[in-house]
């Protein structure tokens, strides 16, 4: 095996729960307030039902393969080749979403904070720090996800700030254009909910693989709760105007005013989602890494971390030339995109494993029974 | 050894420096902004900036000259807009203009009055300007307020952000104000302050008050202003009192009693009866006795009953006052009814959505006043009362 470390089903739980709301949680609340208006806070829990399945697909999937990532058993279901060219579209696939991770966060940055400094810088810093990570494998990634997991619930401490700031009436009329608005804003959260099946490539190296379903639903369920909170807690401070701001959380974070002391906390905020986007880099940069040294079948995936490095580098400036075309492909390609790689394609996997293995058992089953069969058959052709 | 040269010589590269380095002693922070109109398409950009003190400059306890130094100072820059505005600002200082502690934006009248969400659009876009600042809206020039000292805060800027958090008129935030132009209503109140040069020396600081009423919006551009009595009133409405003294006169005490309110509460109760529509506010208050001029006992039941119903009239009137301003005059909805009937008939409200307007006058509103008056302060007989106890006061 290419990967001698062994992580917890806890530590993966919080790996997947940070590699799938680092970038959810700025800019969730804007997307899903453009379509569900003052429903956007019902908009997680319809987006989590991909999780779920999602999940479930991605654990079925690791009973039936214990020991191999989704690279490994595609070849194993649908044959050498095809099995492999599904292999190098999931790796494209996440290089590709590494890269635009990578670019999202230093936008961020950039807009934010650090306006004058080049955003080569923002990213190369980043990749770097990850690549470090993940040359120290899947390991340290785990303890890292672990540790940095209690950081990133800090800013719900700080919410409470701005309840004088909020509005209860804005919740209302609840629903008033039925479910549809609610649903047209889960579109987008669930785009980010299907980031969970990077699980498949971690559970190989679960030590306690019997808690993998229940740390997996526990996980979704955190990442639902919370976008939930969230998108509540925005949607009570900005009403409908939550929409307009591409990162509505740190604005929001920017107004909290304690006694004209506490003030200006997006800087707090924003380290602890630094940390979380270093987590979230790290896994998908990993998964990258190791599913394509176990796709060309190389003994070991350390020689290659650099090289791929610098390929996300590269595809962060390839994919998008600018802001609004980054925030375009989220909202257009990215509800279908993600989804259809990450919860299709592994689902139809699942029922062809299930198909062959069924197949299998049959076609055992028969064996059995033939050789004396084929036996008088060859005796008879022979007479 | 190879791995420990490489790291440093790398990091060598980083030795020029942080792109994004800023040192305090680089900045000019403004403390606060005025926009007014100059010209035709041009507005005038004025900004206060603080002047920071030399350290350690005078002993202790020893006057200097130091000490009647100025602690702001104003510049102005005409531009199409604020961005551009501010570029022929940044050309007067020696130092980076730096958005993040400007705590108040004043807007003058005369722009006011021909849009200010234009405006409002650089501060929110722009990374460094704060949402949590506050809007005011100036009688005349903005940029005078922005010249005159304060009696005894360090800036105007201080002066008007103090304002604000006593709520002794509406503080309105960036966001707040966005809040309410994108409501149902469409309709913006901001505080409404003296010109500055109203204000200049001690004798007029003494005289006039700086908070003169609430700037009413239509949109972004303003239709009216309230005047402060009106003010209370609208504030009720917004169930946004917290501090008013109501001073109301009792015949048959021959004397004003004045009550405080400690708490207060204001629904609004949509109705549509009949394709009528109308509004029931519902307001739930209760207060002490600060003052009683009268020749009342306050401890007596009947006295305070009398109280509670002058209060419910006082309060009454008041809103009475706001509204006749706001759906006759400037037919603007800022005590926000549209959102009541919003949550209360949304499918009525959409239909009556584009005619608001039209509608808004026309809304009957029936006002419901329960005031409680909780304790008649530390005293129970009037000050200055000399009857002897025990006698009937009435």
């Amino acid at each position: 095996m290419l990967e001698q470390g062994k992580i917890s089903s806890a530590q993966m739980g919080k790996m997947i729960f940070l590699a799938v709301i680092a970038s959810a949680v700025t800019a969730v609340p804007s997307y899903s307030g453009k379509y569900a208006q003052n429903d956007l806070w019902l908009s997680p829990a319809w987006a989590s039902l991909t999780g779920f399945l999602t999940v479930y697909a991605a654990i079925a999937l690791n009973k039936l393969y214990p020991q191999k990532s989704v690279v490994e058993y595609s070849t194993d279901i649908i044959g050498t080749i095809p099995g492999k060219l599904f292999g190098l579209l999931i790796l494209f696939f996440y290089i590709h979403m590494t890269g635009l991770i990578a670019r999202g966060y230093a936008e961020f940055i950039i807009g934010n904070f650090l306006p004058q400094t080049p955003i080569s810088i923002v990213i190369i810093t980043m990749i770097a720090v990850c690549a470090y990570a993940v040359k120290a494998g899947v390991e340290s990634i785990g303890r890292t996800a672990q540790l940095f997991f209690f950081f990133f619930m800090f800013p719900l401490i700080l919410m409470p700030f701005l309840l004088r700031d909020m509005k209860p009436d804005f919740l209302f009329p609840m629903l008033e254009h039925g479910l549809l608005p609610s649903l047209k804003g889960a579109l987008i959260p669930q785009g980010y909910f299907s980031e969970a099946f990077l699980m498949s490539f971690f559970l190989p190296f679960v030590t306690d693989r019997g808690k993998g379903m229940r740390s997996g639903m526990l996980t979704i369920l955190g990442i639902a709760l919370m976008l939930t909170c969230i998108n509540l807690f925005i949607l009570l401070v900005f009403g409908t105007q939550a929409a307009d701001y591409l990162y509505p959380v740190m604005v929001a974070f920017r107004y909290i005013s304690i006694a004209d002391f506490f003030e200006n906390l997006d800087s707090v905020v924003m380290t602890v989602w630094i940390l979380g986007m270093f987590v979230k880099i790290s896994i998908f940069y990993y998964a990258t890494v190791l599913g394509t040294s176990q796709w060309l079948g190389l003994a070991d995936y350390r020689p290659i971390v650099l090289p791929i490095g610098i390929l996300i580098a590269a595809l962060s400036f390839w994919s998008i030339p600018n802001l609004n075309q980054a925030s375009r492909f989220d909202v257009i390609s990215f509800p279908f995109y993600g989804p259809l790689m990450q919860t299709i394609c592994p689902l139809l996997l699942l029922g062809l494993a299930l198909l062959r293995k069924k197949g299998k058992q049959q076609s055992q089953a028969q064996m059995t029974m033939a050789p004396e069969q084929a036996h008088t058959h060859t005796e008879k052709q022979e007479g | 050894m190879r791995g420990v040269v490489l790291v440093l010589l790398v990091s060598c590269a980083l030795l020029g420096g942080c792109w994004d380095r800023t040192e305090v002693n680089d900045l000019a922070i403004i403390t606060a902004a005025a926009v007014d109109k100059a010209g035709k398409d041009e507005i005038d950009l004025s900004i206060q900036v603080f002047i920071p003190k030399e350290v350690g400059g005078g002993g202790l306890g020893v006057p200097t000259g130091s000490s009647t130094r100025e602690l702001t100072t104003v510049l102005s820059g005409k531009g199409i807009n604020i961005a551009d505005a501010m570029s022929k600002v940044q050309a007067k200082l020696s130092r980076k203009v730096f958005w993040g502690h400007c705590k108040i934006y004043l807007f003058g009248e005369e722009i006011a009055r021909e849009g200010i969400a234009d405006h409002i659009d650089f501060l929110v876009r722009h990374p460094e300007p704060r949402n949590r600042a506050y809007l005011y809206i100036s009688k005349g020039k903005a940029v005078e307020t922005l010249g005159i000292e304060s009696v005894l805060e360090r800036s105007t800027a201080e002066a008007l952000r103090e304002y604000a958090s006593l709520h002794i008129g509406m503080p309105v935030t960036l966001i707040d104000f966005r809040n309410m132009l994108k409501s149902e209503a469409q309709a913006v109140a901001i505080p409404y302050i003296q010109e500055g040069n109203k204000l200049k020396d001690k004798e007029q600081i003494q005289k006039n008050t700086p908070l003169l009423g609430t700037a009413i919006f239509k949109k972004d551009k303003l239709a009216g202003v309230l005047t402060s009595k009106a003010t209370r009133g609208l504030l009720w409405l917004r169930n946004e009192i917290t501090r008013a003294s109501i001073s109301v006169d009792l015949p048959e005490g021959q004397g004003l009693v004045s009550v405080v309110p400690i708490r207060a509460t204001t629904k609004l109760i949509p109705r549509i009866a009949n394709g009528k529509w109308s509004i029931l506010v519902k307001i739930d208050t209760e207060g002490d006795i600060v003052e009683n001029a009268t020749k009342l006992n306050m401890m007596e039941p009947s006295s305070i009953a009398l109280v509670q119903k002058s209060v419910n009239d006082e309060i009454k009137s008041r809103i009475r006052l706001a509204l006749f301003h706001l759906q006759k005059e400037f037919d603007a909805d800022a005590g926000n009814f549209a959102a009541a009937f919003h949550r209360k008939y949304p499918q009525e409200w959409e239909q009556a959505k584009p005619m608001w307007d039209a509608l808004y006058p026309q809304i009957d509103v029936n006002i419901q006043v329960q005031a409680a008056v909780r304790r008649p302060g530390l005293i129970s007989r009037p000050a200055g009362s000399t009857d002897e106890h025990g006698k009937a006061e009435k």
